[in-house]
């Protein structure tokens, strides 16, 4: 799942690959507000993936991220 | 206002000349339009256009910073880039509060927000970007120059349609004149080569439709049948002259003249009297102290329309008896819309500089019931004083004097 979060955040939101680590919070990777709708977007749309951006504006980094997604995946089968 | 005096410390353009003064410069001189058959407007009216060859946001920008600036402002941007390194300015160690943007757009962002509600149509709402407002609105350029390079001055963006660069550029002289700001990034972008907005151009009859797009814009000639539109930018970097002269500033020109006038007469249509135009040339030759027989070039609006360019034309032959050459770049160049008015005073600065008038492309036959001299190949000419029309749909009027260093 970090390998898909770190493609879309690469692919789709042109972060710097080198930012995206498990540690990274939202200031490293330069996600603000806004980015953070977009990529509840793209969860959505990509990976079909329910998670607003008030529930992504409280996870701390990436570790927490990729673990919201997981448990989304799984919820949603 | 009277006694303007205002330095072009800088200069930046990115033009359907090519990115940068140099290329932009180049392609006017040489008098071969940039218009072409544009596959992104297959299946409009109209399908020709002149947009700025080899632009990559994402080279010039960074990707990240490109993703999330509509194309209006991306040009804007790398003009300014262009401009603040012309000046010889860093940015880090100016007055940030005393330097200020003025920018003129007719559109703004339409391009993002055309495609932003194709996105609500076909998804619905919860498919809008969060970006689309931060992307469309049109005071979002200056915004984005102030946080690119630190200007913490007043910071507006102004909207004449066809005449805005020229509006700005005007503005951001009061500011310097009346002491708001010591430094002023002033100038116009457009970005607005698109199926909707060019849609509305086609159903106006604004657009040429002529089939070869290389012979389309021809300005003052006797087969011109509309405009081509193009995308553009140019900033200009200007500071009071005599703090120029101070600083010891590479002056390229000197804006010495702004006339402002509305014809309050059609939402399309020149005034057949001129009345708005000439109050606005009137005033541009107060400001510099300066008779009609003082202007020895004028860069015209020039649009390549029937009704712009006769209007214009007899306009300039009742108010400037003395024959100053005439040229209209728009022949290369297509009309930049509310870039084209900065575009014509950076033109204009360089035909000071350099003592060349640039060529009008096109003109194989001069319309008979025009009685000027346009510029038909580069003319070398000693230019005291050279006046560029800016004149906008809604009767919005912009003149700028333009003088040597």
């Amino acid at each position: 799942m970090f390998e898909i979060l770190k493609n879309i955040l690469v692919d789709k939101l042109k972060v710097p690959p080198e930012q995206v680590t498990m540690e990274a919070n939202k200031d490293d990777l330069e996600l603000d507000s806004l980015g953070v709708v977009e990529l509840s977007m793209i969860l959505q749309t990509e990976l079909g993936l329910e998670i607003t951006d008030n529930e992504l504006l409280e996870v701390e980094n990436i570790a927490e991220m990729v673990a919201l997604m997981e448990e989304r995946s799984v919820a949603s089968r | 206002m009277t006694g303007l005096d205002v330095a072009v410390i800088g200069l930046g353009l990115v033009t359907p000349g090519g990115v940068g003064i140099e290329a932009s410069w180049a392609a006017v001189q040489k008098g071969t339009s940039t218009a072409a058959h544009d596959p992104e407007l297959a299946g409009n009216p109209v399908a020709i256009s002149c947009r700025v060859p080899g632009f990559d946001p994402d080279a010039l920008l960074g990707a990240r910073r490109a993703l999330r600036l509509d194309r209006y402002v991306q040009l804007a941007l790398v003009a300014a880039h262009e401009a603040t390194a012309d000046a010889g300015l860093d940015p880090s160690a100016w007055d940030d509060e005393r330097v200020g943007v003025v920018i003129g757009t007719a559109g703004g962002g339409l391009r993002t927000f055309e495609a932003q509600q194709q996105a609500l149509l076909d998804q619905g709402p919860s498919q809008v970007s969060p970006l689309l407002l931060p992307m469309y609105l049109p005071n979002m350029v200056a915004g984005q120059i102030a946080i690119e390079f630190g200007a913490r001055g007043p910071n507006l963006v102004v909207s004449t349609a066809c005449a805005s660069g020229a509006t700005a550029i005007g503005a951001a002289c009061d500011l310097l004149n009346s002491g708001r700001c010591d430094l002023v990034l002033a100038g116009g972008t457009e970005a607005l080569l698109e199926p909707l907005t060019m849609a509305g151009f086609a159903r106006m009859g604004a657009l040429s439709r002529l089939e070869d797009p290389g012979t389309a814009s021809r300005p003052f000639d006797a087969d011109r049948d509309g405009f081509v539109a193009a995308e553009g930018a140019a900033v200009l970097v200007l500071q009071r002259a005599a703090d120029a002269r101070a600083d010891g500033r590479r002056i390229r020109g000197r804006i010495v003249g702004y006339g402002a006038s509305a014809d309050a007469y059609h939402i399309t249509k020149p005034d057949p009297e001129g009345r708005g135009a000439t109050a606005a040339i009137q005033a541009a030759l107060s400001d510099a102290d300066a008779s009609a027989d003082d202007v020895q070039h004028v860069n015209a609006h020039g649009t390549s329309t029937p009704l712009n360019d006769l209007a214009e034309a007899q306009l300039l032959a009742k108010l400037l008896p003395g024959r100053p050459l005439v040229t209209s770049t728009k022949g290369v160049t297509g009309h930049m819309l509310g870039a084209a008015g900065a575009v014509e005073a950076a033109f204009l600065v360089l035909t000071v500089e350099t003592g060349t008038v640039p060529p009008t492309a096109n003109l194989a036959n001069l319309d008979p019931q025009i009685d000027i001299d346009v510029a038909t190949a580069p003319t070398p000419m000693r230019i005291d004083l050279a006046l560029s029309n800016s004149f906008g749909f809604g009767g919005q009027n912009a003149v700028l004097a333009i003088a040597p260093a």
